[in-house]
């Protein structure tokens, strides 16, 4: 590990990486536009520049040398000594800062980005409140150029990552820069519009407000969301995202960094899949069949009428009649306490592997960001544990041929998904189960067979880990309050297995450990530099 | 109405003429030139220009599909450049320089004499689609300042008093040497002019 | 002739460009020479030379070849032919008048470099000359001087000339190579140089026309004659040029060292100023240098220079050192642009400015924003409504865009920022005068009209009618940072 000196303090760093990259990790705040960690590095913007010691040419001591370097392209090297405080780099700093407000509109009041804007921050800390040009400005257009994205070009200050990110990540390439000059603008091919499956990340890579989501467009100044840690509910790839809400309503999904996974991106799949947590038709009342007629069930009584059915259908023979489906949209916690739940009463129930969603074949893009085909958070998950628990155990399409042959007195059956997932054959044959009970997102076909239905969360309501196809297993928190009615899946489970006041997620995945210890190994991405972006 | 964004999505109505399989084979020329074939860029914007006097839309995205491109690179470059046009030229091009040393030999009023006498302004085109004007920085001929350029031509120290025989002239855009045709449009394509 | 014309001994009216007439001059004799010696044996000749490129850096030729990588299969030599610097045109003289010297030199120094492609980049107005060299390119290939196993020695080499499309910065050696992958020309970022890794990532040379063209004149003619040529650290010949209003403006080659006063005034070069005017100003090197003070002001006393003060500062000697010490960036291109006494000098501000806002590529904040700023600054003060501020703020801006080493990627900032800076250090008086001629609340009515909202702002009001505001960047606030 290379040493270095910034400022006359001495930092260790990761070897190869610039400058740059080396000074934010060790915290400190260095503007920087066009550098970014996942780009190629074109050290255009001029904002990051340092001053270095050399060899004197003649004297060959070593001595500051009168000339600013890109700190993002210099890469650290063992011994060097470098520095930003000086007033050669915060002058420098400072008129780069005024240059960007030349053409800029300064229409922070109306910009979606204001908050969160670098150009703002960096004005704030190093520049000015406006440029000293008193002449017309000159103005580009906006410019819509993509079904999701909207371009301010007068806000733009031309740091080319969008460009970079469509070339390198995305292997897209519809943004380029056109003209040049001052009149430099970023722009699409008309016809061609910005629709690759990665678009949405250049609205989070754009350090200004020049590229805006549609769907974010004016929803809520970005001081007023807070953001909870989360994990992609929607492959299997398992991205870390960030979930912005504010009054138990999402406004938007972004990238949570992570080596292993994602780096720094996200599909636009997971970025706008969180619309159904605001779905409208969401069931959001238990219901229990009397008479042929569903009737309202208080979650209250929901245990013991749960324990008493599963007591009722299991007495005779251990359980060899009960199934339980689970689903791979719940979380690894959840699924361990309803499989222990139903194992507790039925020893010999079925344990079942949910239906497992899967569209066209996984994608790869140019730098390797991942697209998985499998749209469902969790199934080795579910795989893990069901194999832990031991006992029978049987797949999706197993399970549904068992039922139609009259197999299971007693079926409890966890849906969760977005989408409709199940065909009427399936829930013809699944309702011949006596005593069926639904957990689920949405009205399905099952409902006509269900003697209980239960109303499920939403993952950005519930909290728990999920394990990824290559078996990283991922902790996400919970975002939003459930729906008025709807109870969180864990807590639920938790009050089903009759464990002591509120379900937690790291508490019970230490229960879990302890009975499963390959579940104790979490991953959590390391969190980006404060000052970093 | 700077408020409202402008469509970019959709492609333009017209798309303007494309590039003849004689255009496309004499850019295929090049190829074995260079490493890339990217690097027939420009080049292949030269022969299209000359072929159909400007770069559409549509050549934009035949060039783009002979280069293995994203059209959008091929905007790209096509606007970093001041030789390319975007939208139809006239047969005759007039360029005048207007850097330092023919703005002080007059490049100001000739080109003052050339706008009132044919009453267009920069990058625009007479109605009949005979000539076209621009400006352009300085063209490397300083010692005949100012300078005037018809096309491939050159015109040294010229003076708005000859303005008239010049833009009277048919051959005022021939060359007097043997001419190389590489960079030109393939034997009998005629561009399209004007408007 | 007062001096003997080498590179230029085809220079003139109805000179032919053949092979013909080059073999009939002693042509392609030096290369004969040099493909009887080892590429690197060639290299370290050149080297002894110090031929200093003649494209604007000055860099010694030799030194660049000897940084190639030992170990390199393929390499390009990319001649620079974008000449664009205003008001140079030496090398479209060369060009058209003796194509047959520059393609003798590119096969020397291809050799030496064991190029195997050459390409020679030339700027798209290049017309003429494009169809004069590649026919004299036609001619070579005939005569087995290009392509396969060149004159019998082994060596193969293909020569390509690629036209460019109108834009200067293709002219900067990385911006060129972009422009040759078929990109826009946005240069690139050093290290790595192209030595390394330059077209399409192999290892490449960019030397200029005239550097190149040097080359077989100083292999015939040996390293003393070339070394006694020039002054201390500049040897050898250079085509210089001389335009705007003097009486014979036109491209005449001189050693290195000659005196601007002498290129503008000497018979053999630029012949005097027409109606025997005054000389305001000139930019000796293209207009990317700087400005000097014409003859019109006081001769210094005793021939001292001075900078600071209002004198006459011809005696400039056009070497790649002396410019220097009349705070200019170098020698550049050594094509002096004169402006007469009844110029205007805020004329003059604002065709430079232009120049440079319009031919930015609009990489580097800097370079991007600055150039357009100072050209709509210029643009006020032309039309009268300049401010005395305006004066400072020039200079802040030239300042802070490129007179420090390292503020952006390449050197046209640095080039625009010499000219204004010193046309605003040394011209203040006139500018003043005229921004004092103008009506009193000129620049305060131009403001209200364009921009109203900007003279409203709190920082602006004051500043903006203030003579000599004092700096904006206040030293709390460096210090806060
Ligand atoms: C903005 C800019 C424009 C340039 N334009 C030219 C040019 O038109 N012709 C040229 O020969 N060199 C030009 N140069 C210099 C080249 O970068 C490079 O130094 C030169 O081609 C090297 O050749 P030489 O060593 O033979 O001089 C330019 C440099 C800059 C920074
Ligand atoms: S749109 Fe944003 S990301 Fe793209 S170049 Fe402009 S500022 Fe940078
Ligand atoms: S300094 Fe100017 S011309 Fe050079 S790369 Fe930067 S923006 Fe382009
Ligand atoms: S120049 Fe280093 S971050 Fe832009
Ligand atoms: S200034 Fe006009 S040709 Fe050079």
């Amino acid at each position: 590990m290379p040493k270095i000196t910034v400022d006359g303090k001495q930092i260790e760093c990761r070897d190869g990486v610039p400058v740059l990259q080396a000074v934010l990790e060790a915290g400190w705040d260095v503007p920087h536009y066009c550098y970014h960690p996942g780009l190629s590095v074109v050290a255009s913007c001029r904002l990051c520049l340092m001053e270095m010691k050399m060899p004197h040419p003649q004297t060959k001591e070593m001595d500051w040398a009168p000339k600013l370097f890109p700190s993002c392209q210099t890469p650290v090297k063992d011994g060097m000594e470098v520095r930003f405080a000086s007033e050669g780099v915060a002058s420098s700093q400072s008129h780069v800062m005024e240059y960007y407000l030349v053409n800029h509109p300064l229409d922070c009041p109306v910009c979606d980005k204001a908050g969160e804007c670098y150009l703002q921050d960096y004005s704030e800390k190093f520049g000015h409140a406006s440029s000293r040009m008193v002449e017309d400005k000159h103005k580009n257009p906006k410019k819509d150029i993509g079904s999701k994205t909207l371009l301010y070009s007068d806000r733009c200050v031309v740091c080319s990552r969008c460009v970079r990110f469509g070339d390198e990540v995305a292997g897209a390439g519809e943004l380029r820069v056109i003209n040049r000059g001052h009149r430099a603008e970023i722009d699409v091919f008309p016809g061609v519009p910005l629709e690759n499956e990665l678009q949405g990340n250049v609205v989070d890579l754009c350090p200004v407000g020049a590229l805006l989501s549609k769907d974010f467009l004016f929803q809520q100044r970005v001081w007023n969301l807070r953001s909870t840690p989360s994990v992609d509910p929607t492959t299997s790839a398992g991205a870390t995202i960030w979930i912005d809400h504010n009054d138990d309503r999402i406004f938007r999904v972004r990238p949570r960094f992570n080596e292993k996974v994602n780096e720094w991106w996200i599909s636009d799949e997971t970025r706008f899949g969180w619309k159904y947590v605001a779905d409208s038709k969401r069931l959001n009342q238990p219901l229990q069949r009397d008479n042929g007629a569903m009737k309202p069930l208080r979650w209250e009584a929901a245990p013991e009428l749960l324990r008493r059915l599963l007591d009722e259908a299991a007495s005779a023979d251990q359980g060899v009649g009960v199934a339980c489906v689970l689903s791979p949209m719940l979380s690894c916690e959840e699924a361990w306490l309803l499989s222990t739940f139903v194992r507790s009463r039925a020893p010999q129930a079925t344990l079942v592997t949910g239906y497992v969603p899967v569209s066209g074949p996984d994608k790869t893009f140019p730098k390797g960001f991942k697209i998985s085909a499998e749209k469902a958070p969790n199934r080795r998950g579910v795989e893990s544990i069901i194999k832990a628990m031991g006992g029978p155990n049987a797949t999706f399409e197993q399970f549904v041929k068992s039922a139609g042959d009259g197999k299971f007195k007693l079926a409890y059956v966890t849906g969760g998904y977005p989408q409709v997932w199940l065909t009427a054959d399936q829930a013809r044959a699944i309702g011949k189960v006596q005593t069926l009970i639904t957990h689920d997102l949405f009205e399905s076909a099952l409902d006509e067979y269900a003697t209980i239905r239960l109303p499920g969360a939403s993952w950005a309501e519930r909290e728990g880990s999920f394990m990824n196809a290559d078996g990283l297993i991922q902790p996400f928190e919970r975002a939003l309050k459930p729906l008025d009615g709807v109870k969180s899946d864990g807590q639920f489970f938790h009050e089903l297995v009759g464990r002591p006041g509120l379900y937690r997620g790291a508490k019970t995945r230490e229960a879990m450990a302890e009975k499963i210890p390959a579940f104790g190994d979490i991953f959590v991405p390391r969190p980006e530099p404060e000052h970093a972006h | 109405m700077s408020w409202q964004a402008i469509d970019r999505k959709s492609a333009p109505a017209d798309e303007g003429p494309g590039l003849s399989d004689a255009v496309k084979e004499k850019i295929r020329a090049f190829f074995p030139r260079y490493e890339t074939k990217r690097a027939v860029m420009l080049p292949a914007l030269h022969v299209a220009q000359e072929a159909i006097g400007y770069i559409s839309v549509r050549a934009m995205k035949d060039i783009a599909e002979l280069l293995e491109l994203p059209p959008s690179a091929v905007m790209d470059v096509v606007t970093f450049y001041t030789h390319y046009w975007t939208h139809p030229r006239g047969e005759k091009v007039l360029m005048v320089c207007r850097s330092l040393s023919c703005q002080l030999m007059g490049a100001d009023k000739l080109q003052h004499a050339i706008e009132t006498k044919l009453g267009i302004k920069d990058h625009e085109t007479t109605p009949d689609g005979k000539f076209s004007f621009m400006t352009e920085e300085c063209l490397a001929a300083c010692d005949h300042a100012p300078c005037l350029m018809v096309n491939e031509r050159m015109h040294k120290r010229v003076t708005p008093e000859q303005l008239d025989k010049l833009l009277a002239d048919a051959d005022s855009d021939k060359l007097p040497m043997p001419r190389s045709d590489l960079y030109d449009a393939p034997h009998g394509e005629k561009p399209a002019r004007g408007h | 002739m007062a001096y003997e014309q080498i590179l230029m001994r085809n220079c003139r009216e109805g000179g032919d460009p053949s092979i013909k007439q080059y073999k009939a001059a002693g042509g392609y004799q030096a290369l004969d020479k040099a493909l009887a010696m080892k590429p690197d044996e060639l290299v370290e000749f050149v080297k002894g030379a110090n031929l200093r490129g003649r494209g604007g850096a000055g860099f010694p030729a030799g030194v660049k070849w000897s940084f190639l990588p030992p170990n390199r299969t393929v390499t390009y030599l990319c001649v620079n032919a974008d000449e664009s610097e205003p008001p140079t045109f030496c090398n479209r003289v060369l060009m058209e008048h003796d194509p047959h010297m520059l393609l003798e030199g590119i096969i020397i120094a291809g050799y030496a470099t064991r190029t195997t492609v050459a390409y020679i980049y030339m700027r798209g107005e290049f017309t003429e000359q494009f169809h004069v060299l590649q026919k004299a390119i036609d001619e070579a290939y005939a005569d087995g001087l290009l392509g396969k196993n060149i004159r019998g020695s082994g060596y193969d080499m293909e020569c390509y000339i690629h036209r460019g499309a109108g834009a200067y910065v293709c002219g900067e050696e990385t911006g060129l190579i972009e422009s040759l992958e078929g990109k826009r020309g946005w240069p690139r970022i050093k290290p790595p140089f192209p030595a390394v890794e330059g077209l399409f990532h192999k290892p490449t040379v960019v030397n200029n026309v005239e550097t190149l063209a040097c080359v077989p004149h100083i292999l015939t003619r040996g390293l003393d004659w070339w070394n006694g040529l020039g002054t201390q650290n500049s040897k050898g010949t250079k085509m210089y040029c001389v335009s705007g209003p003097v009486n014979r403006p036109g491209c005449y080659e001189a050693p290195l060292g000659i005196t601007t006063r002498e290129l503008i005034y000497g018979k053999d070069f630029g012949g005097g100023m027409r109606d025997n005017m005054k000389v305001k100003t000139v930019a000796p090197g293209g207009i990317s240098m700087g400005f000097l003070r014409g003859d019109m002001f006081p001769k210094p006393d005793g021939g001292k220079v001075d900078v600071t003060r209002d004198c006459d500062e011809l005696d400039c000697l056009l070497d790649f050192d002396d410019p220097r010490h009349y705070g200019l960036l170098g020698l550049g291109t050594a094509a002096a642009v004169v402006v007469a006494e009844d110029t205007d000098i805020r004329d003059v501000l604002f065709n430079v400015t232009r120049f440079f806002s319009h031919e930015s590529c609009g990489q580097c904040t800097q370079c991007r924003e600055g150039t357009g700023w100072m050209h709509r600054v210029a643009a006020r003060i032309r039309d009268g409504a300049g401010r005395q501020y305006d004066l400072d703020l020039l200079a802040e801006i030239t300042k802070n865009m490129g007179m420090m080493p390292g503020l952006s990627i390449c050197g046209l900032p640095d080039g625009a920022a010499f000219p204004i800076r010193t046309l605003v250090q040394k011209f203040r008086p006139e500018f003043e005068k005229r921004i004092g001629e103008q009506q009193a609340d000129a620049a305060k009515r131009r403001i209200l009209q364009t921009n109203p909202a900007a003279y409203d702002l709190p920082i602006l009001q004051g500043r903006a009618v203030q003579p000599a505001g004092g700096t904006y960047m206040t030293p709390e606030k460096l210090k806060r940072n």
